[in-house]
C-alpha cells in the first residue's frame, strides 16, 4: 500500500525550511504536525493538507450548487446539494440564503429578486459566511456565479442568452435570471 | 483556498446525478443500461447466509445488491386466543433504522416500515407457508409464538424483496426447542438441546419491478431509481411458480405496454433461480 | 405488566415469555466461574473481523464481530442541525439500537435505559477525539445497530471501536483514531476482552478508551469493587491491548482507501 498514506492522528513530517500552512485534513499539537482525516498529504505552494473526498458542511468561500425553493423580494432561499464539488446526501441539504444585495455586484440598489431566480432554478453561489442560525449566506456576484440550471415556463430547460436572460428551446420566449457564465468560455 | 482543485470525473458524474436525477438516468436509459450496468430486466445478484446469530432461533444475513437484511426469529410460549386454541402466532416486523438510510429518522417505526410490514405479514399469511396449528404445544393453554424481527443494516432499494427471502430463510434455519406440557404444574419446558425444524411448506418469493416514464420497466430497483418510478408492480410466487399476489402501486400503466403478464414472467423465473439459494441452505 | 400493543408495528399475543430452558445433562464444554479461561489466554482478546464501508448509503461506516459480537455502525453528516440557536461548535450524536433477536431474552423494540446508557459511554469515548470546532452548527450523527451481543462491556468497547473507524470513513477531521478495550478482574487474574459469562463472573469490570496516536486516554469506565493497583493494572493492560487493536482500525483503513 502507499507508504504516504496517513491516518488520523499520525505524525507528517515536515521538510526543513519555513513552516507550511496548515489547511484541511492537517492539524498542529505539542509542535507535531498531525493527520486528521485519512489520506496522502499534498504541498501546494506553502500549504500542507489532505484532500476532503466526502460531503463536508459549506465554510466561508466554499462552491456551492443549489435548488431555490423560496423567494422573496429580500432575499432567495437555497437548499444547498453540492459543497465544493462533492454531493451531500439526499436529506442532508443546508439552507443558504442569497440577500438582496449579494446577487450581482454593480446596481445593487435597483435588483428585483424575481427577475433575477425562480423557485426550482439551479443555481451556482459562494458562501460569504456561515450566517445565522438557519442559512448560510450565499453571494453570486461574479460573473462566473448564478443561476446554471432554470426551467422557462413552457416546461423545458432553457439556455443563457446573456447574463440576464434566458431563452426556451421551444417558445423562443426570453425569461430573466442572473445567469452565471457557462464553464469553459 | 479549499475549491481550487479540479473535482475528478466521478465526483462531476455524482454531481450531475445530485442536481438531475431524472436526466441522469434518462441517459442511462438511452444506451439501454442501467447507472449500476444492468440491463433493465435483470436483478442484482443475492446472497443468502444463515444461523449466524447465536441468540435468535433462527436467523438470517441477505444481501440484494448492496442492500443489506438481517433477520432473527425468536421463539416464544403464550396462551392462545380463546376462538383459536391450537394456533400458534407468527409476528413479522422489518425495522428501517436511521443507520440504514439518509431517509429515516430515529423514532418510532417510519410510514415505510408500517407498509412493508404489514406486506411482508399478508405474504407470509397468503402462502400458508407455516400452519399457524403447527405451533400448538397444548391446545388451549400453549402455543409458541414466533417473532420474526428483520432489521435493514443497507438501505438500496427493493427491500421488500430482500426482507421477505430473508424471513424466509431465516425460518427455515430456525429450530425450536422439544417443548414438554406438565399437567400437574401447567407449566411448558423445553430442552436445551434437542430441537425441531419448522414444519414448513411453501415459500413465498417476491419480485419487484419499477415503471419510469411511461416507457421503460426495470426490475429491483435500486435506491436511487425508486424516487423517479411512477409506478411499482410486486408480484409474490411460491416454490412451485404459482401466483401468490400481484400488487401495483402508483399510477395508471398505459396497456400496451402489457406490464403486468411481462412482470409475470420474469418473476417466474427469478423465482427459480432464488429457489436455487434457499435449497442450498 | 403493560403490553407493547402498537398498532404501528405487527402485534403478537398480548403476552408472551421466553421457553423455561432445563439442563437434561449438563454441558461438561461450557465454561463456568472458577474454570480457567477457555481457548485464549488470559491477556488475549477475540479475533476482530473489522470492515469499514459497507453501508453504501452512508456518509461512513464499519462493520465489527468480534465472536459473538456483533455491531454495525453508520455515520451520517455533518447535517445542519435544525431547531438550536447559532452553535460555534459541531455536535456529536451517538444512538445505540439492539436488534430485537440481539439477546437472550427478545428484546421488545423500544428504546431503553441500556441503549442510552452504552451510547452515553460511546459518545464519552469519541467526543474528544473529532475536531468538532470545524463544524459549526452541524451535527455528525453516529448510529449504531447491535445485531449480537454478548455482554455490555464488549458493546461498549467493539462499539467504540466500529464508531470510531466509521468517523474515519467518513472523512470526519479527528486528532486521532479512538480504539478501546475491556477488561474484567477474575480473582487476582486480569482477563481482557471478555464475554458476557465471563463479565458477569468477574469481581469488577473496566473498560478504557484512548487515541494510541497521542497517547492520551480518553474514557474509563469502572464497576464492581476493585483495588487501585489493580485498577491501574487493568487500565494498563487495556491500554497496550489498544494498541493491537488501533493497527487492525489502521489496516482496515489502508485496505479500504482508494486514491482517486
Amino acid at each position: 500500500m502507499d507508504v504516504d498514506l496517513k491516518l488520523p492522528g499520525q505524525p507528517i513530517q515536515i521538510p526543513r525550511g519555513p513552516a507550511p500552512q496548515l489547511s484541511n485534513g492537517v492539524y498542529s499539537r505539542d509542535g507535531q504536525v498531525r493527520a486528521s482525516l485519512v489520506g496522502i498529504p499534498i504541498y501546494q505552494a506553502s500549504t500542507l493538507s489532505i484532500r476532503r473526498v466526502r460531503p463536508h458542511p459549506p465554510t466561508s468561500n466554499s462552491i456551492v450548487l443549489g435548488t431555490v425553493t423560496r423567494l422573496s423580494p429580500i432575499q432567495a432561499t437555497v437548499s444547498i446539494t453540492v459543497v465544493d464539488g462533492i454531493p451531500l446526501l439526499p436529506g442532508e441539504e443546508f439552507t443558504g440564503v442569497i440577500r438582496v444585495q449579494d446577487v450581482r455586484a454593480t446596481d445593487k440598489d435597483r435588483v428585483k429578486m424575481g427577475d433575477c431566480f425562480r423557485g426550482g432554478d439551479v443555481v451556482k453561489g459562494v458562501v460569504i459566511s456561515l450566517g445565522d442560525a438557519q442559512s448560510y449566506y450565499i453571494t453570486t456576484a461574479r460573473n462566473d456565479l448564478g443561476v446554471i440550471f432554470a426551467t422557462s415556463e413552457a416546461g423545458y430547460t432553457m439556455q443563457a442568452a446573456s447574463w440576464q436572460e434566458m431563452r426556451c428551446p421551444k417558445t423562443g420566449k426570453i425569461e430573466k435570471r442572473k445567469c452565471a457564465k457557462p464553464e469553459g468560455l | 483556498m479549499a475549491a481550487t482543485s479540479v473535482p475528478s470525473e466521478e465526483i462531476r458524474a455524482a454531481t450531475f446525478q445530485r442536481l438531475y436525477p431524472k436526466t441522469y438516468l434518462e441517459r442511462f436509459l438511452q444506451e439501454n443500461v442501467r447507472p449500476d450496468g444492468r440491463d433493465f430486466l435483470e436483478f442484482r445478484d443475492c446472497s443468502i447466509n444463515v444461523g449466524s446469530i447465536s441468540t435468535a432461533d433462527g436467523s438470517s444475513l441477505v444481501r440484494l445488491g448492496d442492500t443489506t437484511v438481517v433477520c432473527g426469529v425468536k421463539a416464544e410460549i403464550a396462551e392462545p386466543d380463546l376462538d383459536a386454541p391450537e394456533d400458534g402466532f407468527l409476528v413479522p416486523n422489518l425495522d428501517l433504522p436511521p443507520l440504514c438510510s439518509p431517509k429515516y429518522k430515529p423514532g418510532p417505526p417510519s410510514d415505510d416500515a408500517q407498509v412493508i410490514s404489514s406486506r411482508l405479514n399478508e405474504a407470509l399469511i397468503l402462502s400458508g407457508m407455516l400452519p399457524t396449528k403447527s405451533l400448538c404445544i397444548q391446545p388451549g393453554k400453549f402455543v409458541w409464538v414466533l417473532y420474526v424481527d428483520a432489521t435493514c443494516i443497507n438501505y438500496n432499494g427493493n427491500v421488500f424483496d430482500a426482507t421477505l427471502l430473508a424471513m424466509v430463510a431465516a425460518l427455515k434455519n430456525a429450530r425450536l426447542p422439544k417443548a414438554v406440557y406438565h399437567e400437574e404444574t401447567n407449566h411448558v419446558t423445553c430442552s436445551r438441546k434437542l430441537r425441531e425444524p419448522l414444519s414448513l411448506s411453501g415459500t413465498p418469493l417476491a419480485s419487484t419491478f419499477g415503471v419510469f416514464d411511461s416507457s421503460h420497466l426495470l426490475a429491483d430497483p435500486t435506491a436511487f431509481e425508486e424516487p423517479l418510478l411512477e409506478t411499482t408492480v410486486t408480484i409474490i410466487t411460491d416454490n412451485g411458480g404459482r401466483l401468490l399476489s400481484t400488487s401495483q402501486l402508483g399510477q395508471y400503466l398505459p396497456p400496451e405496454m402489457d406490464v403486468l403478464s411481462e412482470c409475470i414472467t420474469n418473476a417466474k423465473s427469478r423465482t427459480t433461480e432464488i429457489m436455487k439459494h434457499i435449497l442450498a441452505i | 405488566m403493560s403490553t407493547n400493543f402498537d398498532r404501528r408495528r405487527i402485534n403478537g399475543p398480548e403476552d408472551s415469555f421466553s421457553p423455561v430452558l432445563v439442563d437434561d445433562d449438563e454441558d461438561e464444554t461450557k465454561w463456568r466461574p472458577g474454570k480457567p479461561r477457555q481457548s485464549r489466554q488470559p491477556q488475549d482478546i477475540r479475533p476482530i473481523f473489522l470492515q469499514p464501508g459497507l453501508i453504501s448509503q452512508a456518509n461512513g461506516s464499519a462493520y465489527i464481530e468480534t465472536e459473538r459480537t456483533k455491531i454495525a455502525c453508520a455515520v451520517y453528516g455533518p447535517r445542519q442541525s435544525k431547531n438550536v440557536g447559532y452553535i460555534e461548535r459541531g455536535r456529536l450524536n451517538v444512538q445505540v439500537k439492539f436488534a430485537p433477536f440481539s439477546c437472550h431474552k427478545r428484546r421488545a423494540p423500544i428504546r431503553d435505559a441500556e441503549d442510552r446508557s452504552i451510547a452515553v459511554l460511546i459518545h464519552q469515548s469519541l467526543v474528544s477525539s473529532v475536531r468538532l470546532e470545524l463544524f459549526p452548527k452541524s451535527t455528525i450523527d453516529v448510529f449504531l445497530t447491535i445485531i449480537e451481543n454478548d455482554g455490555i462491556d464488549s458493546c461498549v468497547a467493539t462499539g467504540t471501536v466500529a464508531a470510531s473507524t466509521a468517523l474515519a470513513d467518513a472523512g470526519i477531521e479527528m486528532l486521532g483514531l479512538v480504539t478501546s478495550c475491556a477488561a474484567t478482574l477474575m480473582g487476582e487474574e486480569i482477563w481482557l476482552d471478555p464475554n458476557h459469562d465471563e463479565a458477569t463472573a468477574g469481581a469488577s469490570t473496566l473498560v478504557l478508551a484512548c487515541m494510541p496516536a497521542l497517547n492520551v486516554v480518553t474514557s474509563v469506565w469502572q464497576n464492581g469493587t476493585i483495588s487501585p493497583k489493580q485498577g491501574l493494572e487493568c487500565m494498563k493492560a487495556c491500554q497496550e491491548r489498544c494498541e493491537t487493536i488501533h493497527s487492525i482500525v489502521a489496516q482496515s483503513l489502508v485496505s479500504n482507501f482508494t486514491p482517486e
